[in-house]
């Protein structure tokens, strides 16, 4: 047991220390959750206040903008149009044929444009305009855009939680006396190789769970996203995703003589496809794949806790949390039974 | 007997890397492993480690079988591999007190160790620094200390100093015959002819996976026909008189180098005298003489028909 906490704090340090490690795991998460924050942002928080249009006077539209609370009108003249677009004194300026011009494209233009298109729906099928409520509309409308950021933020996290890959890559390279210098030493001495192993395995989780735990917080405090609503289901999936990591890692630090910055690529490589799948460079994704090839949304272990963060935290469902903790278990349970087949040996034909 | 292999054959592929093998080493001795690269070194301390499998053979430490679980066995042996073998991200005092702790558990005892480990190979100015940090020589000092902190009964050191400089080699080889003096016994693999007869009280000359012969230093110089040369350059010479040269007691042959003539003398005394003799009974002049003793170059040589030098 002493052996063990010393083993556990020695590789600790050791991972710890390495620059590498500590960006990717531990800087690299807080950096790209940035990026998705900034990247995304406009689609999350939409000025509902205070969008500038220009009418001239006695439009019949008037009416109902006035009953927009977030649109300003400014009744203008023909003349005026170019010079206001210009000095951006109007976001847009609407005709009395309900045609819009404006200067450049952005957030409020497209709202402009879409009030104008409701507009003229409303009025092809009859409807009192006043009873339209637009206000509400467009809030349904954001929340929809938010949801689809919080997959891409799930697919994120579901993601670091499986980056325990690249410390279990490492310390099976550690471990054996044919993949690295160090391993020929350790195995030259006393130390039962599984308790080095399992000194290792134990310090990949800790650091990588460390990570995300910092990656929630981050979220949560830092961007202000609130992410995590079933903490105690969030939190088993994490683990969950920290040990298929671990066992991938060991899986293919074991199986193969490649050299461990081959090892690590192939990790990260093999990880970050995965999410792609599961939706965490654009939504789109996860839609063409739950629409055409929905069992791989099933298999793929990042997709399983990604949907299943997004169904316990969002849509407040653990209907299928169940299946998807069976499924990486089995995966774990494979992987470490292959690895096995590789580490238990002791001596080598070739070192 | 503290280590003793018996016709160990260790392929790799096709490559015969170990062909029969022997070796014995006893109690107290620093026994050398003398031989070029690629002779088989490693491959038969990984071996007796039992890191490698062999084909065939039989491989005893302390009197036991060894195998992969004789960690009662690994328990007594320290090893210096030949690669620098320690962790990038821990300091100098960090490593050596991790690898003396996988054998000591009692930490004041363990302390204390790693002192006299890192005193020992002379880095207590360096005991906050990360190994790349340290310079070449330095770095195989560090390597040193994390393979003997344990103070064990037997140690192997595979080739501990090549990359560096005289002064860390005298400092290392120093450390090697202080280790033993303390009753450590040594296994030392080189291939540098002056480190193992500095150092070693017996030596097996390698070649080609095989122990070509074993023995000390003098047992090995005298098992070759040549045991004494004299190189002597003369003023003038004529081609009658070095054919006369041939019958002074003792030589075996005659070679001209450049202006110089070597003359091979075979086991015998008063080989000097004897030629001086001839050269004064002839009126020669010389301008050089040099007595040559043949040196372990010379065993490999004429064992393998190839030099040992690089
Ligand atoms: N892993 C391996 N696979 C194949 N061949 C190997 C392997 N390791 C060593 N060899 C070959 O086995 C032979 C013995 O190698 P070994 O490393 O034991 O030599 P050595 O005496 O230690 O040499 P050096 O002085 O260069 O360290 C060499 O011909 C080498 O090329
Ligand atoms: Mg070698």
């Amino acid at each position: 047991m002493k052996n063990l906490i010393r083993n556990i704090i020695y590789q600790g340090k050791n991972l710890l220390r390495d620059a590498g490690f500590s960006f990717w795991v531990m800087l690299y998460p807080l950096i790209l959750a940035m990026f998705f924050n900034i990247a995304f942002s406009g689609m999350m928080d939409i000025e509902l206040t205070n969008i500038d249009v220009g009418i001239v006077d006695g439009n019949p539209i008037e009416q109902v903008l006035e009953e927009i609370e977030f649109i300003n009108i400014h009744k203008i003249t023909d003349e005026e149009v170019i010079e206001k677009l210009d000095n951006e004194e109007i976001h847009g300026f609407i005709d009395e044929d309900l045609n819009l011009t404006v200067k450049k494209s952005g957030i409020n233009q497209t709202i402009i444009k879409e009030i104008i298109e409701q507009i003229k729906q409303m009025e092809k099928l009859n409807r009192p305009i006043e009873n339209y409520d637009f206000e509400a509309n467009y809030i349904v409308d954001r929340n929809q855009k938010a949801n689809s950021i919080i997959v891409v933020f799930f697919s994120l996290i579901a993601m670091f939680s499986t980056y325990s890959i690249n410390a279990g890559i490492s310390t099976v390279s550690l471990t054996q006396a044919n993949l690295s210098n160090i391993g020929v030493r350790v195995n030259s001495t006393p130390l039962k190789k599984k308790n080095f192993l399992l000194a290792g395995v134990i310090v990949a989780l800790f650091l990588n769970l460390l990570a995300n735990g910092v990656l929630l917080l981050f979220v949560k405090y830092v961007l202000k996203i609130d992410l995590l609503k079933n903490i105690k289901y969030s939190i088993i999936l994490i683990i969950i995703g920290n040990l298929f990591g671990v066992s991938l890692g060991m899986f293919i630090g074991a199986s193969n003589k490649k050299s461990m910055n081959t090892k690590i690529l192939i990790g990260v490589a093999s990880t970050l496809f995965l999410s792609f799948l599961s939706g965490m460079m654009g939504p789109w994704m996860k839609d063409v794949i739950d629409e055409h090839i929905p069992i791989l949304a099933r298999i793929n272990p990042i997709s399983i806790i990604s949907n299943n963060l997004y169904r316990i935290n969002i849509l407040e469902s653990t209907k299928t949390v169940g299946e998807g903790i069976m499924i990486l278990f089995s995966y774990c349970g494979v992987l470490i039974l292959l690895s096995y087949m590789f580490l238990r040996r002791k001596s080598y034909d070739s070192l | 007997m503290v280590v003793e292999v018996k016709n160990l054959v260790k392929r790799y592929k096709e490559l015969i890397a170990l062909d029969h093998f022997n070796m014995e080493v006893e109690e107290g001795e620093i026994l050398g492993l003398l031989g070029p690269n690629g002779c088989g070194k490693t491959t038969a301390i990984n071996c007796i480690l039992s890191l490698l499998n062999y084909d065939k053979g039989e491989i005893r430490v302390f009197g036991e079988k060894m195998t992969p679980n004789s960690y009662d066995i690994k328990r007594e042996i320290g090893l210096v591999p030949q690669e620098v073998s320690v962790f990038e991200n821990l300091t100098v005092i960090e490593n050596t007190d991790y690898f003396c702790g996988l054998y000591i558990d009692d930490k004041n005892k363990r302390k204390q160790y790693v002192e006299e480990a890192i005193e020992f190979v002379g880095l207590k100015d360096y005991t906050k620094f990360y190994p790349k940090k340290l310079s070449g020589g330095l770095k195989r000092r560090l390597n040193i200390a994390c393979g003997i902190a344990h103070k064990p009964k037997l140690i192997f050191l595979d080739e501990p100093t090549v990359a560096v400089d005289v002064q860390s080699r005298n400092f290392i080889l120093n450390g090697i015959e202080k280790l033993n003096d303390e009753g450590s016994t040594i296994i030392y693999t080189t291939h540098y002819l002056e480190e193992a007869e500095r150092l070693c009280k017996r030596i097996i000359i390698m070649d080609k996976g095989r122990g070509l012969v074993s023995g000390t230093n003098e047992e090995l110089k005298s098992m070759i026909s040549t045991s004494e040369k004299i190189v002597v350059g003369f003023t003038e010479i004529e081609d009658e008189t070095v054919q006369n040269m041939k019958n002074i007691l003792h030589v075996m042959d005659i070679e001209k180098a450049g202006e110089d003539y070597i003359i091979k003398f075979e086991n015998g005394f008063n080989n000097l005298a004897n030629l001086m003799n001839f050269i004064e009974e002839n009126q020669l002049v010389y301008t050089k003489l040099q007595s040559q003793l043949p040196t372990l170059n010379d065993v490999f040589l004429e064992l393998t028909g190839k030099e040992l030098r690089d």
